[in-house]
């Protein structure tokens, strides 16, 4: 009895010196406000974690780039949010300490975005990839299939075993899209390529994102594409010695030797574009959709190892797209199964675009139905 | 003069020995976490503080909290039970995802504008459809013996990726222009959510679980039965209980529970089946179940208090400027805590003078 | 044999030695002398096997000294006894099963090249085989092995070390009487040959027979030493016990009335599949003891279990009062009142874990009287009921709502007792009821066991102890690998020897006319595979 006793001392000593040690600070006040700085709070809900090198890492340095352009701004974030209720809570502290505007940077927020926002009026909310839109809530997203296409020309020019092989997050339209330009864009520099998929089911899972690239090049293909949030698949092609064509960021830290090029996000820009309205009171609902014209995508530094008149083929698209003169997805475009999609000369509209579920010839994948 | 440390085996235990003991765990986590927070550069204190403050210092946060235990808290009692037979269920993520799958099922197919008939069937499908989950691992345990850990952790796979199916597939909803979900669930399809919060109506099962889990280990014949296979499956059997006929009701019924969390967590707060609606909660439910040392009222606090460091910890990151790993590292050294607690549990540690040698 | 020697092989002085507030050696003085047996008697718990365990170097006194041949000791692992000369044969006896007779005889040798020299260990193992008359096929893999022969195995192991102190802990106690003289055999060879020898028993004749002195050890202390020609049975069981002994099981003749448990051809397979019992037939009748006698592990747990209605029959059929059975579940069998009583209290018998309530609840709780509405228990009844059994029993206990592994050996054995016995069972089937007990709780099994045959419960005795089976029987069957080798109908004018021979194999009526004069006619044993005609 007396023993456990001593026990029982013994942890409480032990707990209150640890509390000891852990003191307080003095508390200091936080805000160092300027007179001419902005006031105002905004929130970043993340899909992954900032570290994950690729999308989430991609929002994080635009939030950053905002940041040091309004001073006095303050952000708050929260990582690896799931895309569920859990979303709602934390868009409801971020408004609880004070954020009056609020990123949600995936799709699987949408709805949640949708509850937040109607409970809470005087809060702007922008998010990322979606459709849905409220007095308070807005979209913005960009025509990543822009600098897709400007990948893919590089990719089929350095293709010698006409497979490509392309690591894919999610059967959506937004990876859907971005598969079909890239393919248009090998098949102009190489009309025999072919582009095989293979679905992660995942947007960050870089174990899952290595084994996709490993069976790709086992199937054959020279150069790996990917739409996932890590660099798990440049790693794994530079490993294994195959051109990557990375994506998100400049990826060539990964594969130092065998990164291509990649289609990489600005987020910066928007970020700002949107937190200077909402300063200034300018800001209504709509659907952001940039492209290269407004340098909101655009292509990462093309490796040396490829051809002059390829970068030079790439430089005369990138013209060509922001100038209007011709998109990625004019006609004619067939399905995989050859049928006629876009009549030669015609434009597809940004609603189908958004709505696209089909693959293009040339692509050996299916899309889960 | 010298000291030295005895561990010895303890053979009885209070309730009171036991509370004192988690209550100890918990205390000596916040002190391993405090050291790691101190490591990042923050104030523990001012860290907890913020953390309570988020989670429990406005009605919002209770309620937060409260709709993340309730998950938890069924889970918990479903994979309790199982684990007071000793029969070890990690499925209870699949078994979750089942009962949200067979849940939408109930609302696509069965349809009704009457709340209560709707949230009845759908219940019923959920029940039904994580017992069948869990019956499956049973079965092959029962009948040929095989390892339910193993089975019932590759069903978790196998269900995620038939949720997965179907909401990209045939039951992707058509104007999510390809996005995979299905289409929200009607009104009636949706359980009530009280006081201006998120709280709903899941709150009671969660409770009400409770409650039959202590009545049926305390009270009932097959709780007896449960408990005697637990302790001395040799001596059950020699007492005529019927080991596999109980393994396939048990799993069952651990199963049909966990199914529960499922249709209460897309009913109560998704509205819809949607691609990775459970953040883990049948593995969270495995720490709250071992925390609580398997008393159900114990699951019902640990559960409490696992909300309490999930909200809190978004806090945490907002308010704190911490990464999300913080949060991962308090909850590891609450894992490590039950670990240590389990050894003092068991040993009794004396500090004893040594004699001269 | 009785030649003495003077030099000391071991001397313990004052060795102290206690477990958790138990104090199982206090201040023991034991010592050995070349060319002696020196018994260490005493009942469970007495000390024999801490004190053993100390000088084997397994656990290291807290006090007192050791000294072996004159050198002063300190052991702080076996390893350390060993090297000193110091072999102990355990009851278990720590064979690899799938390894033969001479990998298990050099495994853990020092010194031994890489690759071994099979030729030259072979060679050794022979000769020492020769020198002590221990024959054993040096390479048989051990799990082909009888039990005996692998004890065989476990002293050549120790030999093979040059051990000068052998210590047996209860050597006999897996051996047929044939093979317990030949294991005398052996130890006097080594005897002669100058080593000591330790033997730990209980068996008083044996005891008498082996020893040249004896030293009696009681709760933890030592009464005395003496040499063999000053005791005799009754003084030794007085030093053992502390208080006088009466050898007579008080038991009346009665007359057997029906059967009530019966098999007829019962095949049932082990739980490895291997068939453990093979077209047994038995009947036991009421107001009877029918003991099985047989060397533990030939297929006495798998009848009884099947008897019991927990394992299910291959072939056969089981009849509770002319009612086949056989197939259905256990519960079945309790209805039909079928008490059993395993051999493994701990393991089996008992949830250690659970409450003294919950484990008289264990084998009764879905009885009607313990039942409310059908699916809750009547905890209520069972607190009423545990409180009159207790105090019937006399099972000493801190409290009902403590844990059953809180009880000693012997009031746990009563508490099974108590749940077994106390609803009149038609049949009762007792396995190695006084296995491990004290003189007084296993007076109190055996007398409560024979209340229970006079009231008119068929009994069915299982034990490894010849004795027990041959003073509390009212007929005796043998069973050797799952056969019943012959059925004795009147134990008293059986010898050991026939005894010994059916448990070794031989069936009973292979015996030459003039072997069973003792017994009963040839044809009534019940041979195997035989239909026998259903008596009622």
């Amino acid at each position: 009895m007396n023993k456990k006793l001593v026990g029982v001392l013994i942890a409480v000593v032990l707990v209150a010196a640890g509390f000891m040690f852990l003191r307080p600070k003095q508390e200091l006040p936080t805000a160092p406000s300027a007179e001419t700085a902005v006031d105002l709070k905004v929130g970043f809900v993340y899909v992954g974690p900032v570290g994950d090198g690729g999308w989430t890492y991609m929002h994080d340095a635009g939030r950053l780039e905002m940041e040091k352009a309004f001073p006095g701004m303050e952000t708050f974030f929260v990582e690896s949010v799931p895309e569920g209720p859990d979303s709602v809570r934390v868009m409801e502290t971020f408004i609880q300490n004070g954020a009056k505007l609020v990123f949600a940077t995936s799709f699987g927020y949408m709805d949640f975005v949708q509850d937040v926002a109607a409970k809470n009026p005087d809060v702007v909310f922008m998010h990322c990839s979606g459709y849905k839109t409220a007095a308070n809530v807005g979209n913005y997203f960009g025509r990543m299939y822009q600098a897709r296409y400007l990948s893919g020309l590089v990719a089929g020019k350095m293709s010698k075993s006409n497979i490509i092989g392309y690591v894919a997050a999610n059967p959506i339209p937004e990876v859907i899209r971005g598969i079909n330009a890239f393919t248009l864009g090998a098949q102009k520099t190489n009309p025999k390529v072919k582009v095989k998929v293979v679905w992660l089911f995942s947007w960050f899972d870089p174990a899952k994102e290595k084994e996709a690239t490993l069976a790709l090049i086992d199937a054959g293909a020279d150069v790996i594409a990917m739409h996932a949030d890590s660099g798990a698949a440049p790693q794994t092609a530079e490993e294994a010695g195959v051109y990557v064509v990375g994506y998100n960021n400049d990826m060539s830290r990964y594969a130092p030797t065998k990164h291509l090029t990649a289609p990489v996000w600005n987020w910066g820009m928007v970020y700002k574009h949107i937190a200077g309205q909402v300063i200034e009171g300018t800001w209504k609902s709509s659907n952001i959709w940039w492209g290269l014209k407004e340098k909101f995508v655009g292509l990462a530094p093309i490796s040396s190892e490829v051809p002059e008149e390829t970068v030079t083929l790439v430089n005369s698209e990138t013209e060509n797209i922001i100038s209007g003169k011709g998109d990625v997805f004019t006609g004619p475009i067939m399905n995989q199964k050859g049928e006629v999609v876009v009549q030669t000369g015609e434009k597809m509209s940004d609603g189908d675009m958004l709505g696209m579920n089909w693959f293009v010839m040339g692509v050996e994948g299916e899309i889960p139905k | 003069m010298r000291y030295r440390i005895l561990f010895k085996k303890r053979y009885n235990s209070t309730f009171l020995f036991e509370g004192f003991l988690s209550l100890l765990s918990v205390i000596a986590a916040l002190f391993f976490a405090g050291i790691a927070l101190k490591l990042f550069g923050v104030s523990p204190v001012r860290a907890y503080a913020a953390m309570f403050r988020g989670a429990l210092g406005s009605w919002y946060g209770v309620g937060e909290v409260i709709v993340k235990a309730i998950p938890l808290i069924i889970a918990g009692v479903a994979v309790a039970l199982a684990f007071r037979m000793k029969i070890w269920n990690i499925g209870a993520e699949g078994q979750i995802y089942i009962g949200a799958l067979a849940a939408t099922a109930a609302v696509r197919f069965l349809s009704t504008g009457n709340q209560f008939v709707m949230l009845s069937t759908m219940v019923a499908a959920a029940f039904l459809g994580g017992g069948i989950w869990g019956y499956l691992a049973g079965f092959l345990k029962a009948r040929w013996n095989v390892n339910e850990i193993i089975t019932t952790l590759m069903l978790n796979y196998i269900a995620i990726h038939l949720v997965e199916y179907f909401i990209y597939g045939p039951w992707r909803d058509p104007s999510s222009l390809g996005f995979p979900m299905t289409a929200p669930f009607p009104a009636s399809a949706r359980l009530p959510q009280f006081f201006d919060s998120r709280v709903h109506m899941g709150i009671f099962a969660a409770i009400l679980l409770i409650m039959a889990f202590r009545l049926v280990i305390r009270w009932t014949r097959w709780g007896f039965e449960i408990r005697a296979i637990g302790d001395n499956p040799k001596a059950a059997r020699y007492a005529g209980i019927r080991y596999g006929r109980n393994i396939l009701l048990l799993m069952f019924m651990s199963g049909a529970i966990a199914g529960v969390a499922g249709m209460v967590e897309i009913s109560g707060l998704q509205g819809r089946l949607q691609h990775g609606f459970s953040p883990g909660y049948g593995y969270t439910a495995i720490i709250v179940a071992w925390l609580a040392r398997l008393n159900p009222w114990g699951i019902l606090i640990v559960a409490f208090f696992m909300g309490v460091l999930l909200v809190g910890g978004d806090t945490l990151q907002i308010v704190m400027r911490l990464p999300v790993a913080s949060v991962q590292v308090i909850q590891g050294c609450i894992l490590f805590a039950v670990l240590a607690s389990e050894f003092i549990r068991n040993y009794r540690i004396q500090i004893v003078k040594r004699e001269r040698e | 044999m009785k030649s003495r020697n003077d030099r000391y092989l071991a001397v313990m002085k004052g060795i102290e030695k206690s477990f958790v507030g138990v104090n199982a050696n206090e201040g023991i003085d034991f010592d050995l002398r070349s060319g002696e047996v020196h018994t260490l008697l005493g009942e469970n718990g007495a000390g024999k096997s801490t004190l053993m365990n100390i000088l084997s170097g397994l656990y290291t006194p807290e006090n007192g000294s050791i000294t072996i041949d004159g050198e002063k000791k300190t052991f702080k692992s076996p390893r350390d006894a060993i090297d000193s000369g110091i072999g102990m044969v355990h009851q278990h006896f720590m064979l690899v099963p799938t390894q033969t007779v001479w990998e298990n005889v050099a495994l853990g040798l020092k010194g031994l090249p890489f690759v071994l020299r099979k030729r030259e260990i072979i060679s050794n193992v022979l000769a020492i085989q020769d020198r002590y008359g221990i024959h054993v096929d040096p390479l048989a893999p051990i799990w082909q092995l009888s039990i005996g022969e692998q004890q065989r195995v476990a002293i050549l192991k120790m030999l093979y070390r040059k051990a000068d102190i052998l210590i047996l802990d209860e050597p006999t106690a897996v051996l047929i009487p044939q093979e317990t003289r030949a294991l005398f055999a052996t130890i006097r060879q080594m005897v002669a040959e100058e080593h000591g020898v330790i033997f730990i028993s209980h068996k008083l004749d044996e005891v008498l027979d082996i020893s040249d002195r004896i030293t009696i050890l009681r709760k933890g202390r030592k009464v005395a030493t003496i040499p063999v020609e000053n005791a005799t049975k009754e003084s030794l069981a007085e030093m053992m016990v502390g208080r006088k002994v009466v050898f007579q099981i008080d038991k009346t003749l009665q007359n057997p009335g029906r059967v009530v448990l019966e098999a007829k051809d019962l095949t049932v397979r082990g739980p490895r599949g291997r068939i453990s019992v093979n077209g047994f037939s038995i009947e036991v009748r009421q107001r009877e003891i029918l003991g099985l006698a047989g060397v533990s592990g030939n297929g006495q747990e798998e009848l009884c279990d099947s008897l019991a209605g927990l394992r299910k029959p291959e072939v056969g059929s089981i009849l509770i009062d002319g009612v086949p059975l056989e197939g259905e579940p256990a519960r079945t069998f309790q209805r039909r009142g079928v008490s059993y009583i395993p051999a493994d209290r701990l393991g089996t018998g008992l949830v250690t874990g659970m409450n003294i309530r919950e484990n008289i609840a264990l084998r009764k709780f879905w009885r009607k009287e313990f039942t409310r509405f059908h699916i809750f228990v009547h905890w209520e009844n069972i607190a009423g009921r545990t409180g009159q059994l207790v105090e019937r029993y006399g099972v000493l206990n801190p409290g009902l709502g403590y844990p059953a592994r809180m009880l000693s050996g012997g009031n746990l054995q009563k508490l099974m007792l108590a749940r077994e016995l106390s609803d009149d069972p038609r049949a009762v089937i007792a396995v190695q009821p006084t296995w491990g007990l004290d003189v007084s709780a296993t007076q109190f099994v055996r007398e409560t066991l024979l209340e229970q045959r006079d009231r008119g419960a068929a009994i069915l005795l299982v034990s490894d102890d010849l004795e027990e089976i041959l003073s509390m029987s009212d007929r005796v069957a043998v069973i050797h690998n799952g056969r019943l080798m012959g059925l004795v109908e009147n134990p008293d004018r059986v010898t050991e020897e026939q005894m010994g021979l059916m448990m070794a194999g031989t069936r009973l009526d292979e015996f030459s006319p003039q072997d069973h004069e003792s017994g009963k006619s040839p044809g009534k044993a019940v041979p195997e595979n035989h239909e026998i005609q259903d008596p009622l």
